[in-house]
């Protein structure tokens, strides 16, 4: 049990806070005209990269980068940022950590299956089920803007027409409103299966109402499979951009608390099993200096493979960056990547290649793991999640996009009890 | 609001667990509901907590009730021993008191209905 710290930092206000994390999507749009200016001179291209983007069947891997453009892909994602981030203020929902982690995520994952199109029938859904139930929309909110890891299965039954052209679209709003109907209760209840090892929690339940759904679809002779179309070259404006970024968050967290750098001990103290709210343990300075410092890491660990920044990395850096606010750090996440590494050398996998690189970087949704059982558990767990990860997309046709929050629920729903069973003695 | 008894229950659960793991062999729970509230009051007996310990308990559960944390986990309260999750039970409660009465720590716990 660790519950103790003697942190003090400055005193940060609500909007203080989300002007914090406003910068990411301000910044996205501004980077998003510049490059579609830089790129063709002017910025009318972006309205058909987001159509292309919006009108696309956005299932697994789709980079919206490569089907969109840049600018349209950094337009889209600034978006989805400045409505998740007004929604947080009208609520006036209290920033912890994983409020920050589900807002990092929604960022990323705009890059590759998240539109503004194909998540409002799952906010629809969300709000059905919050005056069906007669609770507040601030009690769901965050398992909604999650829960858009289902997104593209609107986009899929819209766009690519399984269902038939004509009723596609009224399919496709009916299925996403459903699926925000039901993932609040389906998420409280799946928890229990990885009992908080699994820090995706959504990515596993998303999982599970994927494969009913593409089963459904496969029974009705209506198949859904996995596709790939990725960005293949690095941009140097970008990555300088999220170096910035990333940098900013350090400065920040620096800011808020001048010795984030001799605090940052603390974090390392906890396993970062759910909940660990970094905000709530430690205060948002050394919070954000971690996400910054996560964020650095993780790009540096991209381009040191020698591998691209397209949008499938961005989702996984990003997710990384937001769950360093609930459960992440250093110390917990390295066994995890150490064991996908290791085993993908041995058995001669590209490092470089992109599904690689996000496994990698979406393994260490399993920290937790490693921080309560040790560096050579943690290790046997990223070797696992490497071979389950590879075989369950399969299952669900692509439509989830927490694919690997998935695969560490059943990892970790797997690993932890046996690990239980060899543990001697305790009451 | 749906599963109310149950989210008691859980709470009483993490709690016991949590004294009787970490603290003391001896624990009382009282449970109170009314129209408005459900009051839970714990008695650690003989706590072997220090002052740092305590002020590290209040501040957990003194933590502001965060709905949109328990409609996501509040089915995580109460279900390992290997770990607390005393933060969770903060995020589900209005009130907390926190004292030591004659070397006993004495919780009270308010939850709004």
């Amino acid at each position: 049990m660790i519950i103790g710290n003697n942190i003090v930092e400055r005193e940060l206000h609500k909007e203080e806070k989300i002007k914090i994390l406003l910068v990411f999507p301000a910044v996205f749009f501004i980077f998003g005209i510049i490059m579609e200016l830089v790129d063709n001179g002017n910025v009318i291209n972006i309205i058909d990269g987001i159509n292309n983007i919006i009108f696309s069947p956005t299932i697994l891997l789709t980079d919206f980068i490569k089907i969109g453009g840049l600018g349209a892909a950094f337009i889209n994602s600034a978006i989805i940022g400045f409505l998740n981030l007004y929604l947080l203020k009208k609520y006036k929902m209290r920033i912890n950590g994983l409020l920050i982690a589900a807002f990092m995520t929604v960022l990323g994952f705009s890059f590759i299956g998240k539109n503004i199109l194909n998540i409002l029938p799952i906010y629809l859904g969300g709000y059905l089920y919050t005056r069906y139930q007669k609770i507040s929309v601030k009690d769901v909110l965050l398992v909604i803007m999650f829960s858009t890891a289902l997104a593209p299965l609107v986009s899929e039954i819209m766009f690519s027409g399984i269902v038939g052209n004509n009723f596609g679209i009224v399919v496709g709003l009916v299925v996403g409103t459903l699926i925000g109907f039901i993932i609040t209760p389906l998420s409280a209840h799946m928890i229990k299966f990885h009992d908080g090892f699994n820090l995706y929690n959504i990515g596993f339940t998303a999982g599970i109402i994927g494969t009913v759904f593409a089963s459904v679809f496969r029974m009705l002779d209506m198949n859904i499979s996995p596709v790939r179309i990725v960005y293949e070259q690095n941009n140097i404006a970008m990555i300088t951009m999220l170096s910035i970024l990333f940098l900013y968050l350090m400065i920040v967290g620096l800011w808020i608390d001048k010795n984030s750098i001799a605090d940052y001990k603390e974090v390392l103290k906890y396993n970062g099993r759910t909940i660990t709210d970094f905000t709530q343990l430690l205060g948002y300075g050394v919070t954000f200096f971690n996400m910054g410092l996560m964020g650095m890491l993780s790009l540096s660990y991209v381009l040191l493979v020698g591998g691209i920044v397209n949008g499938p990395v961005l989702a996984g850096i990003f997710t990384i960056v937001g769950f360093s606010a609930f459960g992440k750090h250093l110390k917990n996440c390295i066994p995890i990547v150490l064991g996908v590494v290791v085993i993908a050398v041995i058995l001669g996998y590209d490092l470089s290649s992109t599904e690689l690189i996000i496994t990698v970087l979406f393994s260490t949704t399993i920290a937790p793991i490693a921080g309560t059982y040790g560096v050579g558990i943690g290790v046997l767990a990223g070797m696992l999640h490497l071979a389950v990860v590879q075989n369950i997309g399969v299952i669900h046709g692509g439509i989830n996009l927490y694919n690997n929050g998935f695969s560490g629920g059943i990892v970790a729903g797997f690993l932890v009890p046996i690990i239980d069973a060899f543990q001697k003695g305790g009451e | 609001m749906k599963h109310e008894i149950k989210k008691i229950s859980k709470i009483v659960d993490e709690l016991v667990t949590f004294f009787l793991k970490n603290d003391t062999d001896e624990v009382d729970i009282k449970v109170k509901k009314d129209e408005k509230n459900i009051i839970i009051k714990i008695v650690d007996y003989n706590t072997r907590f220090d002052k740092e310990d305590i002020d590290c308990i209040t501040k957990l559960l003194c933590a502001q009730r965060q709905h949109e944390i328990e409609a996501y986990y509040w089915q995580l309260t109460g279900e390992i021993d290997s770990d607390s999750e005393l933060m969770l039970v903060g995020a589900m409660i209005d009130e907390a008191k926190v004292q030591i009465v004659d070397k006993n720590l004495c919780i009270e716990l308010i939850r709004y209905r």
